[in-house]
């Protein structure tokens, strides 16, 4: 017998032809790549439609606290995509379907981090797994040995149909109408590698959602979303989708916009695909930071773009596969290993009734649970995955969902064997109650690994999940039931608009250096698939960021009415109440009483880099600037204010004037004698900072200047609510553009 | 060695006084003043994580943690690519782990004191180096040849039961040599990246 030496031999057979195929060619193109037959920018588009991402410092430079040190890797002239070099670690997405996980496959996913990562698998807010400092020479073994366990990681970056997600109690929730995953299986593999997606300007996101009012689906920020309907029709009962389009938080969170609130069964992949087919068609290409679905359902209008999808659909040849799924909805129903039975009253081992008490919760099935496991920021050890795939195995029959506030779920778990779990759970350290409470903090990647991070979200997750979880036992149970969620920057990912205490990662400068801050904020709705997003209320320095939460916390506590949430609450209170104390924790000692706020959690390079100038230039000029920038954030308040009284007018004319004082302050460090005149700081900032590209960050381009120009065109017409908050939120991103560009220009950034 | 890919860990002295995230400003600084002759890269805080890979020195060929994988601290070189060829990775990694060791003891905030003689490995290779009889049979001997050499006496190498790990080695030797006589016996500090 003849011993393998590769993974493409040692799994020859094991793998899916046409995946196998496709592994085959991403392999040859790293090896054309290596010979220069392939140009760099098709490369990186071609492993992040792999799902093969950069990260952070894949451009050979590290500031280490003190200078910018070139990392001298071995392949110095090769890259992988522009800016990107070839031996920099890299991050593996790999794309989970609703999150549905099998032993076998969490078993291999194990092995895979523990060879080729950190020993770390990594939950995402999208039912995805990660692993980080991949080298790109290991991912076609990669690739083949997950393809081995029935995962591809096709289409898990890139423009195109991101994972589709679901909720992860679909098919054993009371609430349900039923159960949408047979359908999110089949929607998945339809749109996986369909030529109709294939031509996007940017991703596209599906989720499903059993019912309306709970946030499991998170529907209402996706660029189409699912949630189940059944109505009846002639005496039967029929089955169909409450369908929303052009959802999706980024910088600019848009609320899904209503399609059909009732779309048949057999017409949700036709209209999906013709959706698609209207993306590639109308997307913007050229400017990516318009080209989600998003911007083209608000162009256009819901009623124009419905009408163009409907023509569309009309178009569509019919293909067997949007309905041959039907002949068949059991075929994803779960079979529990074990009858169903009831919790025997008795000594349970220490905290197993608070981890019932917030992890377990009963199925629609008699005598089931489905348990949570609690993963700090979705982060498990190989050890910790093989853990979990043998309690599949030994309680539940195989079945797992990796859940999008990062945790993991085992459903079908019988309740007499609730205690029997736990421990087992509690011997690997993964006992911990509190799962989707305020001590399990969501969060990105941030400037742990992601590129795009400013602040660290990883590290105030964990100091805000130790410093909660040192209290928790003494928590109100209200308080214990907010959720907490971390960006690491704008984009999001984070999610940190729908939680009730959001945070962004913003960066201000302060007494001559620069210090790592958060937004706070506040009023997002979590519920009803993400009922609403938050607006940011100010930036707290990052250090602060632990004493706001508590002391909101215990003001929300001791002053909530009987049954007010927390989005209640603050509209009771008022945003002014709330930004009283982001003024308050605004102020920071100096770095020679307390260098410790100028560095991030969890990491101790200071934050502030280069050297800064004191010449007299920078002695004058700088405070003009900061003030001319405080005060666009104030009128940005003002804004949030008067639209939350109603007066959306109003609240999009201070949002503009909050641009205009931001390039205003921005523009008179380049012409000191700017005056107050709209058109002209437009005309001057366009000539001073975006013909140039001053303005322009390395990631964003000039994205942020759009947003000032296309709110000067349109200054004079009406706003809705919602675009007024759309332009508050574009508003705030210009402002922060603005304090970045200041502190590049002041000499305070690489 | 089989597998270019290995984890060979040095285990602490218990210390009712250490805190694992008191390692991110050394390994911080190690990066910094380039005190590894490694391409270092960056520092990742695991702390959160039960029983996970702690704080991590992320290297282009090989990482280091100090965390609790298996439930004991100690620092772990995790070779992930290059190095030199079979014959001579087993005596490379302990160079550079015994290496590492010695500056986080000589870290004067840390007080941290390594178990010399008690260590572990791990063959992060299932292709290579499958968790079997065979494997186990030539790590062995490899094991036990070159502690033979750098340590003198005895040692007792035993293979960890669990079938779905890696293939992981349990390691004491008879002797326990301080970190300088064992680094010394290895051809001193590394002078160049692995």
């Amino acid at each position: 017998m003849t011993v393998a030496t590769t993974w493409k031999q040692k799994l020859a057979g094991q793998v899916r032809e046409d995946w196998a195929r496709e592994i085959d060619i991403f392999e040859t193109q790293i090896e054309l790549r290596k010979k220069g037959k392939v140009e760099e920018k098709l490369f990186a588009e071609t492993r992040l439609r792999r799902g093969t991402y950069g990260q952070r410092y894949d451009n050979g430079q590290r500031h280490d606290g003190e200078k910018t040190q070139t990392l001298p890797y071995p392949s110095a002239e090769l890259t992988k995509g522009p800016v990107t070099m070839w031996d920099a670690p890299g991050m593996q997405r790999i794309k989970i379907p609703y999150g549905k996980l099998t032993a076998d496959q969490l078993d291999t996913l194990s092995e895979l981090a523990e060879e080729y990562s950190d020993q770390i698998l990594h939950i995402t807010t999208r039912q995805d797994i990660q692993l980080h400092f991949i080298h790109i020479e290991d991912t076609p073994d990669l690739m083949r040995r997950l393809a081995a366990a029935g995962i591809t990681t096709r289409e898990a970056c890139g423009n195109t149909v991101r994972n589709v997600t679901a909720c992860p109690y679909a098919g054993v929730c009371s609430t349900e109408s039923f159960d949408v995953i047979p359908y999110a299986d089949a929607l998945t593999f339809f749109l996986l590698g369909h030529p109709d997606t294939q031509d996007f300007g940017r991703k596209f996101k599906v989720a499903f959602s059993g019912c309306k009012d709970e946030p499991c689906g998170l529907t209402n920020f996706h660029d189409a979303g699912a949630i189940a309907r059944t109505r009846t029709v002639n005496g039967e009962l029929k089955r169909g989708f409450e369908y929303y389009v052009g959802g999706g938080l980024g910088a600019v969170p848009y609320p899904a916009t209503l399609f059909d609130e009732f779309l048949p069964e057999e017409e949700l992949f036709p209209i999906t695909q013709a959706v698609c087919r209207v993306f590639a068609r109308l997307g913007e290409r050229e400017n990516r930071a318009r080209a989600r679905l998003k911007f083209v359902v608000k162009k256009l209008g819901i009623e124009e773009f419905k009408r163009l999808v409907l023509e569309e659909r009309a178009k569509l040849r019919p293909d067997e596969r949007w309905t041959s799924f039907l002949n068949d909805l059991h075929v994803t129903d779960e079979k529990p290993l074990k009858p169903g039975s009831e919790l025997v009253p008795g000594n349970y081992p220490p905290g197993f009734e608070a981890w019932r008490k917030t992890n377990v919760q009963p199925q629609s099935q008699k005598g089931y649970s489905t348990a949570k496991v609690t993963l700090p920021l979705g982060d498990f050890t190989p050890g910790q995955g093989r853990l979990m795939a043998d309690l599949a195995r030994r309680f539940t029959g195989d079945s797992m969902r990796a859940t999008v506030e990062q945790n993991m779920l085992f459903r079908w778990v019988s309740n007499a064997d609730l205690p029997a779990f736990y421990q087992a759970l509690e011997q690997a350290g993964l006992g911990a109650a509190g799962a989707d409470h305020i001590t399990d903090v969501t969060s990105c990647p941030g400037t742990d690994t992601c590129k795009l991070g400013i602040s660290s979200s990883r590290g105030l997750a964990t100091e805000l999940h130790k410093q909660l979880t040192l209290i928790s036992d003494q928590l109100d149970p209200a308080a214990q039931g907010l959720h907490i969620k971390c960006s690491g920057c704008s984009n999001s990912c984070g999610q940190h608009h729908v939680a009730d205490m959001g945070f962004l990662g913003v960066s201000r400068n302060m007494n001559g250096r620069r210090v790592p801050h958060f937004q706070l904020v506040i009023g997002g709705q979590y519920k009803n698939n993400a009922g609403s997003y938050g607006l940011a209320i100010g930036a707290i320095p990052s250090k602060h960021v632990p004493k706001a939460v508590k002391t909101l916390t215990d003001r929300f506590v001791a002053e909530k009415l009987d049954g007010e949430t927390f989005q209640a609450f603050v509209a009771r209170i008022g945003k002014k109440e709330i930004r009283k104390l982001v003024d308050q924790l605004s102020v920071i000692p100096s770095y020679e009483q307390d260098p410790s706020f100028y560095s991030d959690w969890g990491d101790p390079r200071e934050y502030t880099i280069g050297d800064l100038g004191v010449g007299e230039c920078a002695g004058e000029v700088v405070p003009l600037v900061q003030v001319g920038l405080a005060g666009s954030e104030r009128e940005l308040f003002e804004a949030q204010l008067l639209l939350d009284e109603g007066n959306s007018d109003s609240a999009a004319a201070r949002a503009f004037s909050a641009m205009v004082l931001a390039a205003q302050a921005l523009t008179r460090e380049k012409n000191s004698f700017l005056g107050e005149g709209v058109d002209e700081i437009v005309s001057e900032f366009r000539a001073h900072y975006y013909d140039t590209k001053l303005f322009f960050d390395p990631f964003s381009g000039g994205k942020f200047a759009h947003y000032f120009f296309r709110a000067y065109e349109h200054r004079a017409e009406s706003a809705s609510k919602e675009g007024a908050h759309q332009l508050i939120e574009e508003a705030q991103l210009f402002v922060e553009a603005a304090h970045q560009c200041y502190t590049r220009i002041a000499g305070a950034l690489p | 060695m089989l597998s270019e890919r290995l984890q060979l860990k040095l285990y602490l002295e218990p210390s009712e006084h250490f805190e694992v995230e008191a390692l991110i400003p050394v390994f911080h600084r190690f990066i910094r003043d380039q005190l590894i002759k490694e391409l270092l890269i960056d520092v990742v805080d695991y702390s959160h994580v039960p029983d996970g890979p702690g704080v991590v020195l992320i290297g282009h060929g090989a990482d280091f943690y100090v965390g609790t994988l298996d439930g004991a601290y100690g620092l772990v070189y995790s070779r992930k690519r290059g190095g030199p060829g079979p014959d001579a990775r087993l005596a490379d990694a302990l160079r550079r782990l015994i290496n590492a060791a010695r500056l986080l003891e000589q870290e004067n905030g840390l007080k941290l004191r390594f178990k010399s003689a008690e260590l572990s490995l791990r063959l992060t290779d299932r292709l290579h180096a499958p968790n079997d009889d065979a494997t186990f049979a030539v790590t062995k001997a490899e094991v036990e040849a070159l502690f033979a050499r750098v340590y003198g006496g005895d040692v007792a190498v035993e293979r960890l039961p669990a079938s779905k790990e890696p293939l992981s080695l349990r390691i004491k030797a008879s002797n326990s040599p301080s970190l300088e006589a064992l680094l010394e016996k290895l051809g001193g500090p590394p002078d160049s990246a692995s």
